[in-house]
């Protein structure tokens, strides 16, 4: 078989897999355009492991798929097509190469398979209140005693934290150097005693976010990803791994697929034509940006397989879904936000939304803020777009 | 080193038909009146049919070239980055596709002995041969010669030297002339009864090279825009070095990045769908960069004379060619 029959073949079995394994009430979240948690993504993690799915990005010596760029990409855009939620990312995508990369024998056997089957759960303690987009300036601070740090401060933004098991966490070991060269990376138990997770309530009234204190906690030298100080070349060489992530679209595909069909059965109705036929072109519009981002996102992927350097093609590919992603929020907040946006929080019964139907959607309409904000702002991105072009 | 598009379509063809442009921009600039402008034009469609480009589309039996869409693509890149005010597409792209299956025409293009402007759009009704109404605004070579003409379904030559058959010219704001046809009963050959997809193919063919001549002009434009603000200094520092410049030239380059990508899909699958996408997008990112264009070139982005000015008015017209963005949005949403 050339290498076109190869992936057509592969893309058809990764579908049948997907329409036949994933649980339908799983899938039913994502097509509700509901809030994934560790109560969907670990299932689904599991019946990937079971099947040697596990972990697309990794090496099969690791108990990866030893994959490439090009099959990664189209696994994760099929999954996206079926409505199967995108792997959970903070263990398979972001600590486990950074664990493969850099950590020791006895710390891949430890927490390697607990990743693979989604047994162990983790988030990502990085920022802080002080250090958002600036995130060298964290100063969460881990004080060496004997072989245990004991490390105080508060993140923020840690997503998943109540629902997760560990928290690979940037602390400050070293504040009298340059920024960058005080950071450890450690591994931190978030049942230890010292931390407190706070839910931190969001617009979208979803719980997905925190506040983590951490008082004096003890942590052995042995949850030390590397060497001491060297935790923000670890926490780069993890971002750089995530520079494609961009190049899915499939799920931004999805999501006006669902905005389409919301808008035709929202205003069917004759008096209705104008707001239709408005939200139906920019509908249209937002598909167009959709289908170049797909075509950057593609060579993206062509660049990685012929090992040319990504450039400014991550940036291009946020700039152009991010705010893309939020116009298709939009549009279905204009379709239903005078219905739904005004019936948004039970007065007379408990539970932070009220339950009326398609509330998602604004829901949706206020979590997609957040997209030209996290993985690096809009603004950021663009600082790093001039930089390129100017030379300055 | 500042910033230096790269061209989707690199190769001989791409410089010969850019070094074309930029040397024809550079002439043109010299010159004050439209007549003047005209009468350039004319000397330089000769030399342009002189280099055969007519027949890169023409079968090589009817003495062309037999190029495929790539190849007259990279010609139209190549003359889109410095924004060539000639009629490379209609004629030497959407003419031949029209006179598909007619060798002696096709033949008579490829010489460059037939020039015609197209006229696709409504506003001229047939009976029993003869064409009347009008056409405004349609795109012509600077010596007006023949029309071929579509009537719904139907294909017409019309020799415009004809009687019943009268036109004004004009200047269109990219410099490129047009002629306001006015058809009282002008006799015409009918080519073809029921050429309606040939039309439709033609007509899309003309969308996907503007969209390649737009995003060419749009890269040279971005370039200049960016060698300005390097340039230009207001409150002691370069222009280049404010940050609200800066994120509107970022924005500029990823929307132009953006239809990059729906243009090179459309010329790898040229299929209705696709073009109408990349037309679309074209009337949304070409909008966008023409105007931010002129907006941080600040009072000389009003002026005449600026290249960029004239990049930027291209880029605006290139809607505006074989479909705006809203007939394209139009037959997205009817084939839905």
């Amino acid at each position: 078989m050339d290498e076109t029959a190869e992936l057509a073949a592969f893309r058809a079995e990764v579908r049948d897999f997907a329409l036949t394994r994933c649980p339908p009430e799983i899938r039913a979240v994502v097509a509700a355009n509901g809030k994934l948690g560790r109560k969907q993504w670990a299932p689904w993690q599991r019946i990937l492991h079971a099947h040697g799915w596990g972990a697309p990005s990794w090496p099969k010596e690791h108990g990866g798929t030893g994959w490439d760029q090009r099959r990664r990409h189209i696994f994760d855009e099929v999954l996206a097509e079926c409505d199967c939620p995108p792997q959970y990312h903070h263990g398979l995508r972001h600590l486990g190469p950074v664990l493969i990369a850099f950590g020791t024998e006895e710390q891949k056997a430890r927490f390697l398979p607990g990743i693979l089957s989604g047994e162990d759960w983790w988030c990502q303690g990085y920022s802080e209140p002080g250090a958002g987009s600036d995130l060298a300036s964290l100063k969460t601070r881990a004080v060496r005693e004997g072989e245990e740090y004991v490390v105080t401060g508060q993140k923020l933004w840690t997503s998943h934290a109540h629902e997760a098991d560990w928290m690979y966490t940037l602390v400050r070991t070293n504040a009298e150097v340059k920024r960058q060269e005080g950071i450890t990376l450690l591994l931190i138990p978030l049942d230890a005693p010292g931390i407190r997770v706070r839910e931190v309530r969001t617009i979208d009234g979803w719980h997905h976010v925190n506040e983590v204190f951490l008082d004096a906690v003890r942590v052995p030298v042995a949850n030390r990803i590397g060497e001491e100080n060297k935790g923000w070349t670890y926490g780069k060489f993890l971002l750089d791994r995530e520079r494609l992530g961009g190049a899915n679209v499939a799920p931004a595909f999805r999501f006006l697929d669902r905005c389409r069909a919301l808008v035709a059965r929202e205003l069917a109705a004759p008096g209705q034509a104008l707001k239709r036929e408005q939200l139906e072109y920019r509908l249209l519009l937002a598909e167009a940006e959709l289908r170049g981002a797909r075509e950057l996102g593609r060579a993206a992927v062509e660049a990685v397989m012929a090992g040319e350097p990504l450039g400014l093609m991550p940036s291009e590919l946020k700039l152009s879904t991010a705010d893309t992603v939020q116009r298709i929020g939009a549009i279905a907040l204009d379709a239903v936000g005078e219905r739904v946006a005004s019936r948004f929080r039970p007065v007379d019964a408990s539970g932070p939304n009220a339950e009326v139907e398609d509330i998602e959607w604004v829901q949706n309409f206020m979590y997609l803020r957040a997209k030209t904000i996290f993985g690096g702002s809009n603004e950021v991105q663009k600082n790093v777009v001039a930089k390129q072009l100017f030379g300055m | 080193m500042a910033f230096e598009p790269k061209p989707m379509l690199p190769g001989d063809a791409h410089d010969a038909a850019r070094r074309f442009a930029e040397a024809s921009a550079t002439t043109l600039a010299r010159l004050q009146e439209p007549a003047a402008r005209a009468a350039e034009l004319a000397v330089q469609w000769d030399a342009l049919l002189e280099l055969g480009w007519a027949g890169m589309l023409v079968p090589e039996d009817c003495g062309g070239a037999g190029g495929t869409l790539l190849d007259m693509a990279a010609l139209a890149e190549g003359a889109g980055s410095a924004a060539l005010a000639l009629p490379l597409v209609a004629v030497c792209a959407v003419a031949p596709t029209l006179l598909a299956g007619q060798p002696l025409l096709l033949a008579e293009l490829a010489a460059g002995r037939l020039q015609p402007c197209v006229v696709l759009a409504g506003g001229i009704t047939a009976e029993t041969g003869r064409l009347s109404g009008r056409a405004l605004g349609v795109e012509t070579p600077p010596v007006p010669g023949h029309a071929l003409v579509a009537v719904e379904d139907a294909l017409y030559l019309l020799d415009l030297g004809t009687a019943g058959a009268g036109f004004t010219r004009h200047e269109r704001i990219d410099g490129r002339l047009t002629l306001d046809l006015e058809l009282q009963g002008a006799p015409a050959r009918l080519l073809a009864a029921d050429a309606g997809a040939s039309i439709a193919r033609a007509r899309d063919l003309g969308a996907l090279l503007s969209c390649v001549e737009a995003v060419a002009a749009m890269g040279t434009l971005i370039r200049q825009t960016i060698d300005y603000l390097l340039q230009r200094q207001q409150f002691g520092t370069a222009l280049a070095s404010f940050q609200a410049l800066r994120h509107r030239v970022a924005e500029m380059y990823v929307a132009w990045r953006n239809l990059t990508g729906l243009v090179q899909a459309a010329l790898r699958t040229p299929e209705e769908r696709n073009i109408a996408f990349a037309k679309l997008r074209l009337g949304e990112a070409g909008r966008f960069v023409a105007e931010q264009a002129i907006q941080v070139h600040g009072g000389m982005g009003m002026t005449e004379e600026l290249p960029a000015t004239r990049l930027a008015r291209r880029i605006l017209m290139a809607e505006f060619e074989w479909g705006d963005r809203h007939a394209q949005a139009a037959r997205l949403l009817a084939a839905a």
